[in-house]
């Protein structure tokens, strides 16, 4: 592990955009490490308050500040994530065209790195450029979680449901609501691997820096629209089917469905994101050999 | 001497353009082979394939025994490549810059330092160590350009117009680098528009056109395919009218024309004929009681060589 650790740091390409942050001016420093303590204490607080409340019976003044901080606290992640993974793009999109602009690429391309130490090694670069961003979200997400079980069980349009059907209660429901966590969790980071291979993957063949980013952007717009579209039209005819299909549907079948197709339906996006993600920076890696 | 770059066919073709067309070179080890052509000739097009960043569209090279296409990492180790634009990283300082690409070349950092000092002080770039590249002069980031391409203390060099653009000093300065390091043993294949720049360095010359090789050998072999006419300047103390009489008569002389520019003689003798002829001329001369106080062969340089064999055909 230390070894792998100690490889990676010591990639040059890797360090050569280490170098560049630590020159500029936007590196944290330790500014960043006051402020992400204090960002967690307030966070598990905020927890802690609401779980206590919710222990104590409900008060609602309990409830009413736990609550408005698990939006809040929800909020900024979403923000977060959202920032990030549209941020990324612009990096990686212009991260090996701009090597061909600056002339360095055939330099690089001349010494001993491979094609695929290049490509993960400016993949790197824009990870480290990013690290700050990435640190505060890889903390703050698990957070998720909690927020999701939280603002689950306080939904008006879900709790009543899980808890009128004769078959659920709330501890049985509780396995869903972590699912649900888990995939808020995992949803950031999948829109980020996928909008970063694809800056990525078009930087190979560009030939200028803001051709790469406008193409990177209208790519990734166009797969978002299109995957929000096919899944905006399934869950809802998924959610449908079983119930169309049964003369008699028991409520407990049409509130799994509820429950488990947008579950699925999350799960199979972030999945389709990693694995394109995976198979852009593959072929970016082909096609800086081949050229 | 042992071939150390070797093409057999290499061909690059781009759509329809033929950029080279079936070029077959050898080039011996410890040579410093110029290779000369006008622009849009094919020489970028034929280094880059030589250092591995671009694949041949048909036939093969070899470089230290190993192939282009098959043993890519062992050329690159075996190659310093300075191409004819590159870029250096501006915002880094001339020891950071060597020091990335030592790493590059799986330079291990603790033996990282001393051969940065080392490649400066070969360069004379030691006093810039600590100044970012983006100040430096363009000759001196030329020279940064050729440290950084022998940071792994590579047999073969390959040099893309290194003196392009730089003033007369700067020229020099690449030209006594270039000597330097073939006196260290290295193979230098190094292209150039600069005629009088590889003439005084090289061994060896190609010349291409549209992709061709016109022609190629050791400078004095290229000299001679080129003068098939020799010209000879006559000096004479007196009887220049009959001199010019007699020689016109003498086998071998196409022609004879008096010269009164400053480069020394008074005749130039237009002749066709090997080295015993030319004797043979010089003694017949002298026996028939003419005063020569010169007689010497005008060499033409490599502008000339290049006028010669290059029809101006660019591809």
């Amino acid at each position: 592990m230390i070894k792998c650790w100690h490889a990676i740091l010591e990639h040059p390409v890797v360090r050569l955009e280490l170098q560049r942050v630590r020159r500029k001016r936007w590196w944290p420093g330790r500014r960043f490490f006051l402020f992400y303590p204090a960002l967690l204490g307030a966070a598990l607080g905020c927890g802690i308050t609401w779980a206590l409340g919710d222990r104590l019976g409900g008060q609602p003044a309990l409830l009413v500040v736990g609550a408005s901080s698990m939006c809040a606290l929800n909020g900024l992640i979403s923000l977060l994530g959202l920032a990030l993974s549209w941020i990324a793009p612009a990096l990686t999109a212009a991260s090996i065209v701009h090597e061909r602009e600056l002339g360095t690429l055939d330099l690089l391309r001349a010494t001993l790195l491979t094609e695929r130490a290049i490509v993960l090694g400016k993949l790197g670069g824009c990870v480290v450029r990013l690290w700050p961003a990435i640190l505060t979200l890889l903390l703050l997400t698990p957070f998720r979680i909690v927020v999701a079980a939280g603002s689950g069980l306080l939904s008006p349009t879900l709790l009543p449901a899980l808890t009128m059907d004769g078959g659920f209660d709330l501890g049985q429901s509780w396995p869903w609501l972590l699912l649900a966590g888990l995939l808020g969790w995992l949803r950031p980071w999948g829109d980020l691997a996928f909008h970063a291979a694809v800056g990525l993957f078009i930087s190979v063949p560009s030939r200028s820096s803001g051709t790469a980013i406008a193409v990177s952007y209208g790519t990734i717009l166009v797969v978002r629209v299109a995957l929000w579209l096919v899944t905006s039209l399934l869950v809802p005819l998924l959610v449908a089917l079983p119930s169309l299909a049964e003369t008699a549907p028991a409520p407990v079948y049409v509130l799994d469905a509820m429950v488990w197709v947008p579950a699925l339906a999350v799960l199979a996006t972030v999945f389709i994101e990693v694995v394109g993600a995976v198979l852009l920076v593959w072929g970016a890696i082909r096609w800086l050999k081949r050229m | 001497m042992a071939t150390i770059i070797e093409t057999r066919g290499l061909t690059k073709r781009y759509g329809r353009l033929m950029a080279v067309d079936g070029l077959d070179l050898a080039i011996e080890a410890g040579a410093v082979f110029g290779f000369i052509g006008p622009n849009g000739a094919g020489k970028t097009t034929t280094m880059r394939m030589l250092a591995t960043l671009l694949r041949p569209t048909a036939g093969e090279a070899w470089i230290a025994g190993h192939s282009v296409r098959k043993g890519r990492r062992e050329v690159r180790r075996a190659i310093g490549y300075m191409p004819d634009f590159f870029g250096v990283y501006g915002d880094m300082k001339v020891w950071e810059y060597l020091d990335f690409f030592a790493a590059c070349y799986e330079i291990p950092a603790e033996t990282r330092r001393r051969l940065v000092d080392d490649l400066l002080e070969l360069v004379d770039l030691a006093h810039r160590r600590d100044d970012y590249v983006d100040v430096l002069s363009r000759g001196m980031k030329q020279r940064l350009c050729l440290a950084r391409a022998l940071a792994h203390d590579p047999q073969v060099l390959i040099l893309d117009e290194p003196a392009s653009g730089l003033d007369p000093r700067a020229r020099v300065e690449i030209r006594e680098l270039l000597r330097e390091l073939q006196a260290m043993g290295k193979t230098i294949f190094v292209s150039s528009h600069i005629l009088s720049e590889i003439e005084e360095v090289c061994t060896h010359i190609a010349i291409l056109e549209a992709g061709r090789l016109v022609a190629a050998g050791t400078l004095d072999e290229m000299r001679q395919r080129v003068q098939v006419q020799r010209v000879v300047r006559v000096g004479l103390t007196g009887r220049v009218e009959e001199a010019l009489v007699w020689l016109a008569g003498q086998p071998g002389v196409t022609c004879v024309e008096p010269v009164t520019d400053n480069e020394g003689g008074n005749l130039q003798v237009t002749f066709s004929g090997d080295d015993e002829a030319l004797a043979r001329l010089l003694s017949h001369m002298v026996g028939a009681g003419f005063t020569v106080v010169t007689f010497r062969e005008e060499t033409g340089d490599l502008e000339d060589v290049f006028m010669r064999l290059t029809k101006g055909v660019v591809s």
